[in-house]
């Protein structure tokens, strides 16, 4: 409400409080005053106290209200024309005027202000309602953004809204909302400046105040001209939403607590268009890695293809007394190998690997790993370390991809120990993890390669050009490890050579569910 | 002297099918081949083969379905080549009724080797099924009737589990057999432990009937699949 018009309000009720008693006392005097009692004169003054609170407000209620006592006191109560009160019963007159006009006034204005806030609230939603509508309803990302800034625009009566949003391969969107289209922007086209990196990194609110001094800045409703205000979800600043304004605005507890609801709805709005660019992305992800699925699956199936055939034909040549077969057959060998790793490694890397951690034991194993690199070791010692006396050692993991682990791990030690040298594998309980190793008297590990021995496609800086794999093996075992929770460490064996470990979770088998003797 | 008299590959690469002709020259007199699924089912029915052996990746027909088609009209071996494939398939295909699998690119000798096994499973089914005659494998001597596993005259004692899965593998000795298949043997006459402990018991039995436990020689276990045990040869 304007003060003009409040003034007016105060002017008319006090006005009509003033006729009415005019009124009261001209016609009090023409008809017997007995007869025109006190009853009256309160019911019309509560009438005036009730209508002037409704339209003016508390203040003018009250003020109304202690007018009234006076003019009650000083016209219609005997002694006439003095402020003292005669009758105990007067008293109760007074007081009874008194507390309902308070009374009632006071309900009046929390009606009312129930009711404004209510209207206020009807108008927050509203324009939430709008912000999500036009969120989800617009189709570019950045029109999406400039709808969402308008609305915010509008509620909080500011010329010039824009939101900032973050791509999260660099670079940003920008959705912008302007009162009049024509006037110079108040809010400078070129993002990327230190301000706006501040309140992205630091989550920092930015209020510009007027500088004018005659301007009051009660605390709780300052007036501002720029506001910036960080935007974010679930503690991620997604974005910077930007307020103008020509004139100061006063930014007060209800549109302060719009503002925080509103800017939730902004980074949500922020979060979308971000979303769905990577939806976008993903779906073109998708479709490349589908496509890289079935590059991969008919390079695997034409490779191995030939190489079964050179296979065979090299192996049943060889059997038939042809000496360079073997060595043809070992390339084949050799190029399978190659091409299964690679396979691995990429389909590793896209996740295509399922992992079933199930109740194993340390035992099994052991002897399918010790089965499966037969041909590897030839007449080499494989050593088993595993006590064998007490209750089987048992864990949860998955035992195909612990088994590649442990086989490529023994594959490596082969490779890189002398032949006379044996290598063991073992398995241990420590703790409550279970503890599979392989241990080599090879040469070890350099210091300068231990960080880098787990890395795709390493070979030692001192290591024979031609040791038959791409250096894969070492990397596919960690990464399967690592698809398990677990992971694969090395560390220099006490007397030389190296010792490779994979940790799993053990377990503990319930007496009684398994008995293995009478 | 060759182990089969016919044996069928079915296969659409025809540089396979002359490897694995080649390859098992010593094993079968006869090799028919076919190209595709349809053709090889036919001829798996008509031409009653001793063995077939089936290479997934046909052009008309999944393989587990040629397995399942073959399996509703014959009793014939069948093994299984696939460029390496995930265990889940493989379970699948022995669930379908594929006997065995070898991986591509294959040794010629693991492929005859296997070819044999599964002849001579086949041949000791049809001629002595339920023979009272104690079964030689590892070193052990099994009696299936009196449920007595010795080793040079050493009883060993097994529990009655340790007992049902021993027989369940060698009743279908050169078969792997998948976890499932173990579990609806075994645990169908309610022994009270969970099937999660199948892994536990096959530990137990090994260190028992395996000379070394760490490196079994009896009961091979096919990673991600089941247990075998080996034929005696």
């Amino acid at each position: 409400m304007t003060s003009r018009r409040r003034a007016l309000t105060w002017l008319l009720w006090l006005g009509l409080m003033a006729a009415a008693t005019v009124f009261m006392i001209v016609a009090g005097g023409e008809s017997s005053r007995g007869e025109f009692t006190q009853v009256h004169v309160v019911l019309v003054y509560l009438l005036i106290v009730l209508g002037g609170s409704a339209t003016g407000g508390r203040a003018l209620g009250v003020t109304l209200a202690l007018a009234g006592v006076l003019l009650i006191d000083f016209y219609f109560q005997p002694p006439f024309g003095e402020i003292t009160v005669g009758k105990p019963l007067d008293w109760v007159a007074l007081i009874a005027f008194l507390v309902t006009a308070i009374v009632s006034t006071q309900l009046l204005a929390r009606a009312q202000a129930q009711t404004e806030e209510a209207q206020r609230r009807a108008v927050e939603v509203a324009s939430l309602a709008r912000l999500g509508s036009e969120t989800l309803s617009a189709g570019r990302a950045e029109d999406a953004l400039a709808k969402v800034a308008d609305v915010i625009r509008q509620t909080l009566e500011m010329n010039e809204c824009d939101i900032v949003a973050w791509n999260p391969e660099g670079g940003f969107r920008r959705g912008r909302a302007r009162e009049q289209a024509a006037a110079e922007p108040l809010l400078q086209s070129v993002v990327d400046t230190g301000v706006i990196s501040w309140v992205r990194f630091d989550g920092e609110v930015i209020r510009s105040r007027t500088s004018r001094p005659d301007d009051p800045q009660p605390p709780a409703s300052e007036r501002i001209t720029r506001l910036l205000l960080p935007l974010s979800v679930q503690g991620r600043v997604v974005g910077v939403l930007r307020l103008a304004a020509e004139e100061p605005v006063q930014i007060g507890p209800s549109k302060r607590r719009f503002l925080d609801a509103i800017l939730y709805y902004a980074a949500l709005a922020v979060d979308r268009v971000r979303l769905v660019a990577e939806a976008e992305h993903a779906e073109a992800l998708r479709e490349a890695d589908r496509l890289k699925d079935i590059v991969l699956a008919s390079v695997s199936h034409d490779l191995r293809t030939p190489l079964t055939t050179i296979k065979a034909l090299a192996q049943s040549a060889a059997m038939q007394g042809n000496t360079a077969a073997g060595a043809i057959e070992e390339q084949a060998d050799r190029l399978t190998r190659l091409v299964s790793d690679l396979l691995d490694l990429s389909r590793l890397k896209g996740g295509g690997f399922a992992v079933v951690p199930e109740l194993n034991t340390a035992e099994d194993l052991i002897g399918a790993a010790v089965r499966q690199t037969r041909g590897l070791f030839g007449d080499r010692q494989l050593r088993t370390v595993i006590d064998l006396d007490s209750p089987a050692l048992v864990g949860q993991f998955d035992f195909s991809q612990s088994l590649r682990v442990l086989c490529n791990l023994l594959e490596n030690a082969a490779r890189y120990s002398p032949a006379g040298e044996p290598i063991e594998l073992g398995a241990r309980r420590d703790g409550d993890r279970l503890v599979f190793t392989v241990a080599d008297r090879g040469p070890g590990v350099r210091a300068e390669d231990a960080a880098r021995i787990f890395e795709p496609f390493f070979r030692a800086t001192d290591a024979a050009p031609d040791t038959g794999r791409a250096g894969l093996g070492l990397s596919i075992a960690r990464t399967l490890a690592e698809l398990q929770g677990g992971t694969v460490e090395h560390a220099a064996r006490p007397g030389g050579g190296s010792i490779f470990s994979l940790e799993r979770p053990a377990t503990e088998v319930p007496a009684g569910e398994v008995e293995s003797s009478e | 002297m060759p182990d089969a008299d016919r044996i069928l590959v079915i296969d659409d690469e025809p540089q396979i099918r002359h490897a694995v002709r080649d390859a098992l020259r010593e094993v079968a007199s006869n090799v028919d081949e076919a190209a595709n699924g349809a053709a090889g089912v036919s001829a798996a029915v008509t031409g009653q083969p001793e063995l077939v052996l089936l290479d997934l990746g046909l052009p008309d027909m999944a393989g587990v379905d040629v397995c399942r088609e073959i399996r509703r009209r014959s009793a014939v071996p069948i093994i299984v080549l696939s460029a390496r494939h995930s265990e889940h398939e493989k379970v699948d295909l022995l669930n379908a009724g594929a006997d065995d699998y070898v991986t591509k690119p294959f040794s010629v000798l693991e492929l005859a080797a296997r070819a044999r096994a599964q002849l001579r499973r086949a041949k000791s089914l049809a001629s002595a099924a339920a023979s009272a005659t104690p079964v030689a494998i590892g070193g052990l001597l099994v009696d299936t009737v009196t449920r007595k596993v010795t080793r040079y005259g050493r009883q060993i004692h097994l529990t009655p589990i340790e007992w049902q899965i021993f027989a369940t593998l060698l009743g279908s000795a050169g078969r792997t057999l998948t976890h499932q298949q173990i579990f609806d043997a075994v645990w169908d006459r309610e022994f009270g432990s969970p099937q999660q402990y199948l892994r536990v018991h096959i530990t137990n039995l090994r260190r028992k009937i395996e000379i070394d436990p760490a490196s079994p020689q009896i009961i091979i276990t096919e990673p991600g699949v089941g247990y075998r045990v080996e034929l005696p040869r």
